[in-house]
């Protein structure tokens, strides 16, 4: 739980002022682009920065006064690997147990535990530098559960994973969400949200700019229909003035060579778009998802 | 700022136990270049210096027997001296080991001080084998006139301990003030070299016009090599003053590091 929290570096602030409250055993996410705060608010949580102004809670505690005790009882996956290369996987697994105070058996058994969860178990002497990315996320969740953390914090879980991997993670995430975990997890890609999370903030700037479940963000920030036109600038404009006044948005897609059309009913408009003649063969219709609320929100005032 | 964070000794612990395993499996290959570089100084300058300097050396002993105490605290100062700081920046800069374990119940000022102590025990480790050898050289070779000559001498790989904690407290100042691994050439430059060459290992520094015996009691090799050298064939009162002198400068600096390395560390 936060309240106005923040954080600045010198004149730079990362994090102006958020509140939001996580609830035991859900699954909340972070969504933002790049540069939004938000490695900063999860850095915060895990003690790992200092906030500059207002109150952070984590699991019931001050995450200033009671800093050791906050990081027992969390897992920490942060955005880069900093796996143990001196360390076999097993090794890195023990290593980091230790560091917890857990008793030798204890870990061994949970060890055996995780490697079998995370599908590492044939990898288990093998040199960490010889895995694959895949591989190497899944080592570093199962790293973060070694001491059964009452709370999971994930800093972009599955960012640079092919989809296989990317899948894989988020199986085993739901999993963790099922057994009464709680989650906190940070993505810029709008499935993973949507898929894993049952409430979520967009950040941008700093600051929280919407908050709820993903159904209600795209009910509250799009149209739930969208039609996707590809085409040259020329054609494009044209729609764009063709289409203005029927529908509910018009938008230019982060390239120039996409306009989002966005509307109650998309097939009146489309209707429209035949009626006119304009060549307007490359056409995708589709349900709004949070990629849409996510350009909405923090993609238009950059091309505004 | 709330006040000082005192480190826990278990998450100290717990840090010195990482390098303690990573050591287990890897200490042959980590220990052979830090083994045979002292000889190699005891050789050259032991025997083919020394070759040169008349009998009755200095001080009444041969020149062999007058370097060897002093290899064992400069071999320490090495040892140490690499640990805190190439390695030290890897595993902060590079590696990013550091930053995974703060995320855990160890905190950053037991990150600091488990390295001080893991630099120590390194310092220790090697030193007890190069004293080893020391004393199997004096008794094969060199019959009548051993290298190690007073029990005090079962004294020394505790001491080296103590050297290798001064030398880590001070290479890790150094590692958490700089941002770019190459600024350490300035550092073995500018500091070790010096230390090593005029701390009285090779030459009495007392000898030398002032200031530079001056400067060399102000600087902590120089008392590290009185007391290796006193413990070797047999101390004096004096050695509790050289001893006092590298704790009470250690203890001064020890809180910087810590200091700093927490800010580093944590954002």
């Amino acid at each position: 739980m936060a309240r106005n929290l923040r954080k600045s570096y010198g004149e730079f602030e990362a994090v102006r002022g958020i509140d939001f409250e996580v609830r035991r055993g859900e699954c909340f996410g972070f969504l933002g682009p790049n540069g939004a705060g938000k490695t900063t608010t999860m850095r915060m949580i895990y003690c790992s920065a200092v906030p500059t102004g207002g109150t952070l809670e984590v699991v019931g505690l001050d995450v200033r006064r009671d800093e050791r005790e906050v990081k027992r009882r969390i897992g920490v996956v942060p955005q880069e690997n900093n796996l143990d290369d001196d360390l076999k996987v097993r090794e890195n697994l023990i290593v980091y147990g230790r560091y917890f105070d857990l008793p030798k058996k204890v870990i061994e058994r949970r060890v055996d535990e995780l490697l079998a969860f995370m599908e590492l178990k044939d990898k288990a002497d093998s040199a960490v530098e010889h895995l694959s990315g895949g591989m190497k996320r899944r080592l570093v969740i199962a790293r973060a559960l070694v001491n059964d953390p009452d709370l999971l914090i994930l800093d972009e879980p599955t960012t640079g994973l092919d989809p296989q991997a990317r899948h894989l993670v988020w199986e085993r995430l739901r999993e963790l969400a099922a057994r009464g975990k709680t989650l906190i997890l940070t993505t810029h890609y709008m499935e993973e949200a949507a898929r894993l999370c049952d409430r979520l903030v967009i950040m941008w700037g700093g600051r929280i700019i919407s908050e709820g479940t993903p159904e209600e963000l795209i009910e509250r920030h799009v149209s739930p229909q969208v039609l996707e036109f590809n085409a040259d600038a020329g054609t494009l404009e044209a729609l764009s003035e063709l289409l203005e006044e029927d529908a509910d948005a018009v938008e230019y897609g982060s390239t120039r060579d996409t306009l989002l059309v966005y509307a109650e009913e998309a097939e009146p408009l489309l209707e429209k778009v035949r009626a006119s003649g304009l060549e307007a063969e490359n056409t995708t219709y589709r349900r709004a998802d949070l990629e849409d609320v996510f350009l909405r929100l923090t993609g238009r005032r950059l091309t505004d | 700022m709330r006040g000082v964070r005192w480190p826990s000794p278990r998450g100290s612990y717990r840090v010195w136990q990482r390098e303690m395993t990573i050591f287990g499996k890897y200490w042959k290959t980590l220990t052979f270049p830090n083994f045979v570089e002292p000889m190699l100084y005891l050789a050259a300058m032991g025997l083919g210096l020394g070759a040169y300097i008349r009998q009755g050396g200095i001080g009444g002993e041969s020149y062999v027997q007058y370097i060897a105490p002093g290899l064992l605290a400069s071999n320490a100062m090495f040892a140490a001296s690499f640990e805190s700081t190439y390695n030290t920046f890897v595993k902060l800069k590079i590696d990013r080991i550091f930053d995974a374990i703060v995320a855990t119940p160890v905190n950053a000022e037991d990150v600091v001080v488990g390295e001080y102590l893991w630099a120590g025990t390194r310092s220790a480790l090697y030193g007890t084998g190069f004293l080893a050898v020391l004393v199997a050289i004096g008794e094969l070779f060199l019959p009548g006139s051993p290298l190690i000559t007073s029990w005090w001498g079962l004294l020394i790989p505790p001491f080296l301990f103590l050297t290798g904690v001064t030398f880590s407290v001070m290479g890790m100042l150094f590692t958490s003030l700089i941002e770019r691994i190459d600024y350490y050439a300035y550092y073995f430059t500018l500091v070790i070299t010096p230390l090593f060459l005029f701390s009285g290992i090779f030459f009495p520094v007392e000898n030398f016009p002032a200031p530079v015996p001056q400067i060399a009691w102000l600087t902590p090799l120089y008392h590290a090599v009185n007391v290796c050298r006193a413990l070797a064939q047999g101390p004096s009162a004096g050695t509790l003053v050289d001893l006092l002198w590298i704790v009470v400068f250690t203890a001064l600096l020890a809180a910087l590091p810590v200091r700093i390395m927490r800010r580093r560390l944590i954002g």
